[in-house]
């Protein structure tokens, strides 16, 4: 596709909320919030815990950001917006950001929200504990706070990603006072979780639900609209699609329903679905190459692998229609900001499997007897039957090429270990998210500093080129937007080049809700932000 | 009185069991690759070192192993079943808030289907190669060989999606705060699939033997001496036969009654029913080794107790069995 035939992303978001909510939630704004009831949303698997702070794992923040807000939140276009902070300056060399707080908020317990809480949020548990800290607050030496209202950040190097990391479910700001003297890891607030959010915990019943209840003292007038969130966990997938067909529950966000279940319900007059609210998720499904490997350290063969897969293939087949086919390391996502590019070496061209085989045989690696050229393994994703599928669909693939692919499924654990610790495996299918900044999902994958043993979903592919670590780096701290893309455009030629890995599929998740549910996704982060203003009709 | 002897020296063997379980599950669970640190860290996307050393520091995992032993030894010994890390709750309480739903479940599957299964054998049996027998042998042949997950789905679909008369899944009714009797219809209804779906499978395993155990009767000495005395067959059934026919049906379910606590994973999934099942096939798949270590524990000690339990049966049934 050209880029003049592409639509813009605006207009691709617009058009999507016309079509997929259609004229009953058009007609929404003229109808009057009601207030009250009980809205019940799916959230699968269940948590582990309620320390946001501490884990990141992604199916925590569909409740935690109910509970604890952050500093910032952010409009359609992943611009920042006030939510504690709110008012903020960045100084000219972008290394002071001053945030000015929201007045009158209260946390759970009673207890006022003050520059002290922010400093502590920062300081001590981002910083410390989050795993994500040490790559978005690298930068951050110190917060001030010079008056209860004022939190002035100071960064040793101006640090562009910061701004778009500072919703509730990157960092949470938490109450001081529940922290302070305990070890952070070890607070009985990991399942009892006190923030300033619009709903505070109610109780958790293991392998059922969580009940939220609304916080009668938020600081926002009026808000919340719903008496009470339930946070369900129902294990199997069907069971989930039964349960919102029923109208038991309204809500169920990441594609909680199996994919060829989707169609079904999309046709269910009490349903509606939207694909908004993913704006800051970037998922992207890839293959590793473990370039450790004599076969796969040439270059010719890994992008023979590239030029043999048809992604068109797989989102039409393997994700039901939902996603599209990526172009290279950097999901078009970031088209938003200008990061994105596909003039990089494209595999979807029409002779591809012919330019694969040459590459083999130029690579030295000639069909044998049975037209075998080399037997690899691909560790499949444990994440779900998915990634099986695909693995099914690569085995066919590369066999056009000669490449013998065998296919190993293990548990997470074995799984993990075998690719980020042991390094013994030569392709990976893993699957990521970007966040809402390169620096925050991209980058790990592929500099040379983030190749650590024993680290999960880092640079596994000994992958080293000197060019994208300097491209890298740099885009790290350049804050003027258009050098900040230039850097990135050249990074993804590069990689897309040399092939350190396979990227196939933007994934797009899907949120099916009930029609009575209304003003429930009114921000790109969906449901990693709270439900102030959602209403169920009656 | 020596064959009470007998049961205690079966009661001083079971402590060596149930001690030699604790050993062995602490080194084989230790077999499988990787740990709870680097899962949860690979939850988090990813982590720094740092992070994951932090978690193993916190779940104790850099300790040597023959300390961590002793530690789960002395623990175990005081009933003390630690904490679970990854779900940061102590162990005990994980398990107890789940072992209520197990027990409904399980208890109530498995009675129905020893009560029915009996029921359906002797009908089957009384009226061998009749239509009766035909309709009852093919019925359990097919709930044998239905896979639980797809009869559960199918009930779902049926009784939850089409009919409404069902909730889908879930335990009770959380929104509406229903409270005493009330509460008790709510979980019944909850109920009613899930057993229904597990009962089904375990009432035509004992509808088989059940009828299976009659026919072996019908051929017995004793059965032709009571015909010859001029009995009923009504009596003869009920009377003579129906209680030595029982016996292979209750020695399976003993033996299957080591199952209640395990409950059923794939109930326990397509339900949403909170089960033990699921919180052990978790903590498996997260290597929240303590968690799983204590589920094996509970679990072993009661197959131990019903073992003995049901050997102090069949001492008081059968005065042949002695030391």
């Amino acid at each position: 596709m050209t880029e003049s035939m592409r639509p813009s992303r605006r207009a691709l978001l617009s058009s999507a909320v016309l079509a997929t909510v259609g004229p009953a939630q058009a007609q929404a704004p003229a109808r009057a919030p009601v207030r009250g009831g009980t809205m019940v949303m799916i959230v699968n698997p269940e948590p582990s815990t309620l320390a946001t702070y501490a884990v990141s794992a992604g199916n925590i923040p569909p409740v935690t950001t109910q509970i604890y807000e952050g500093l910032l939140t952010y409009d359609w276009e992943i611009r920042p917006q006030p939510m504690l902070a709110k008012s903020w300056t960045v100084s000219e060399d972008g290394k002071t950001i001053t945030f000015q707080l929201q007045e009158g908020v209260t946390f759970h317990n009673g207890q006022p929200f003050t520059s002290a809480d922010v400093q502590y949020s920062f300081m001590e548990i981002a910083k410390k504990v989050n795993p994500n800290g040490p790559v978005i607050l690298a930068e951050l030496q110190s917060v001030d706070t010079p008056d209860p209202m004022t939190a002035v950040f100071n960064l040793a190097n101006p640090a562009p990603y910061l701004m778009v990391s500072l919703s509730a479910n990157n960092i949470p700001i938490v109450c001081k006072s529940v922290f302070e003297g305990t070890q952070p890891l070890q607070n009985p607030s990991a399942n009892r979780p006190v923030g300033t959010g619009p709903f505070k915990f109610g109780e958790w019943n293991r392998g059922q639900f969580i009940r939220l209840d609304r916080n009668e003292r938020y600081w926002k007038p009026g808000l919340p609209l719903l008496n009470r969130i339930i946070a369900r966990f129902i294990p199997d997938a069907a069971t989930r699609s039964a349960a919102l067909e029923t109208g038991e529950a309204h809500y169920a966000a990441y594609s909680a329903v199996n994919a060829a279940d989707i169609r079904r319900m999309q046709a269910n007059p009490i349903l509606g679905s939207t694909t908004q609210g993913y704006g800051t998720t970037a998922a992207t499904s890839v293959l590793e190459f473990n370039m450790r490997r004599p076969n796969l350290a040439k270059k010719e063969v890994r992008q023979a692998i590239c030029y043999a897969i048809d992604r068109q293939f797989i989102v039409d087949n393997i994700l039901h229609g939902f996603g599209k086919p990526a172009t290279g390391p950097l999901s078009s996502v970031f088209t938003t900001q200008g990061f994105y590019t596909d003039q990089v070496r494209r595999f979807d061209v029409p002779d591809r499997l012919e330019i694969a085989n040459r590459l083999m045989d130029e690579a030295g690696f000639p069909r044998g007897a049975n037209g075998v050229r080399m037997s690899l393994f691909l560790e499949i994703n444990s994440f779900g039957e998915q990634w099986l599928r695909q693995g099914e669909y690569l085995k066919q693939a590369l066999g056009q090429i000669g490449i013998n692919l065998t296919l190993r499924s293990e548990d997470t654990a074995t799984w993990l270990r075998r690719c980020y610790t042991d390094y013994d495996f030569d392709i990976n299918e893993p699957f990521y998210s970007a966040g809402a900044d390169p620096v925050v999902g991209v980058h790990r994958h592929y500099v040379s500093s983030a190749i650590r043993r024993g680290t999960t979903f880092v640079n596994n592919k000994d992958y080293r080129s000197p060019d994208v670590d300097r491209l890298m780096d740099a885009a790290t701290r350049e804050i003027v937007p258009a050098r900040r893309a230039e850097l990135y455009h050249e990074a993804q030629r590069i990689m897309v080049e040399d092939s350190p890995g396979a990227w196939l599929c933007e994934v797009q998740y899907v949120t099916i809700f009930n029609k009575k549910l209304q003003n429930h996704t009114n921000r790109p982060l969906g449901t990693y932000s709270a439900f102030d203003r959602a209403w169920l009709e009656r | 009185m020596r064959r009470w002897r007998y049961f205690g020296y079966r009661l001083l063997f079971a402590l060596p069991v149930v001690f030699g379980i604790l050993v062995l599950n602490f080194f084989l669970i230790r077999l499988a690759p990787g740990d709870a640190a680097s899962v949860l860290a690979g939850e988090s996307g990813a982590a720094s070192p740092e992070y994951t050393e932090l978690l193993r520091q916190k779940f104790g995992l850099d300790r040597p192993v023959i300390e961590q032993f002793f530690l789960y030894i002395a623990n175990a010994l005081r009933f003390d079943l630690g904490f679970s890390f990854r779900n940061d709750a102590p162990v005990s309480e994980l398990i107890l808030a789940r072992l209520g739903p197990t027990l409904l479940l399980m208890l109530a599957a498995f009675s129905l289907a020893v009560a029915f299964g009996t029921l359906l054998g002797v009908l089957a049996a009384v009226a061998r190669n009749s239509w009766r027998d035909a309709v009852i042998s093919v019925a359990t042949l097919i709930c044998y060989a239905t896979p639980v997950f797809w009869l559960g789905l199918m009930l779902i679909v049926v009784f939850s999606v089409n009919l409404a008369w069902l909730p889908t899944s879930g335990f009770e009714d959380i929104g509406q705060g229903y409270e005493g009797w009330e509460r008790g219809v709510d979980i019944a209804r909850h109920m009613v699939m899930p057993v229904a779906a597990l009962g089904l499978f375990y009432l035509a395993l004992y509808t088989r033997v059940m009828r299976a155990s009659m026919l072996e009767q019908t051929g017995m000495d004793y059965v032709v001496t009571a015909r010859a005395k001029g009995q009923s067959e009504g009596r003869i059934m009920l009377g003579h036969m129906l209680r030595n026919a029982f016996l292979p049906v209750l020695t399976m379910a003993g033996v299957q009654a080591g199952n209640l606590i395990g409950g059923s994973v794939v109930v326990e999934t397509v339900f949403g029913w909170p089960g033990i099942g699921t919180l052990a096939f978790n903590a498996l798949q997260s290597r929240d080794l303590n968690l799983l270590l204590g589920i094996f524990f509970i679990s072993a000690c009661l197959v131990v107790a019903i073992n003995l339990i049901v050997e102090a049966l069949t001492i008081a049934l059968d005065p042949r069995i002695q030391a």
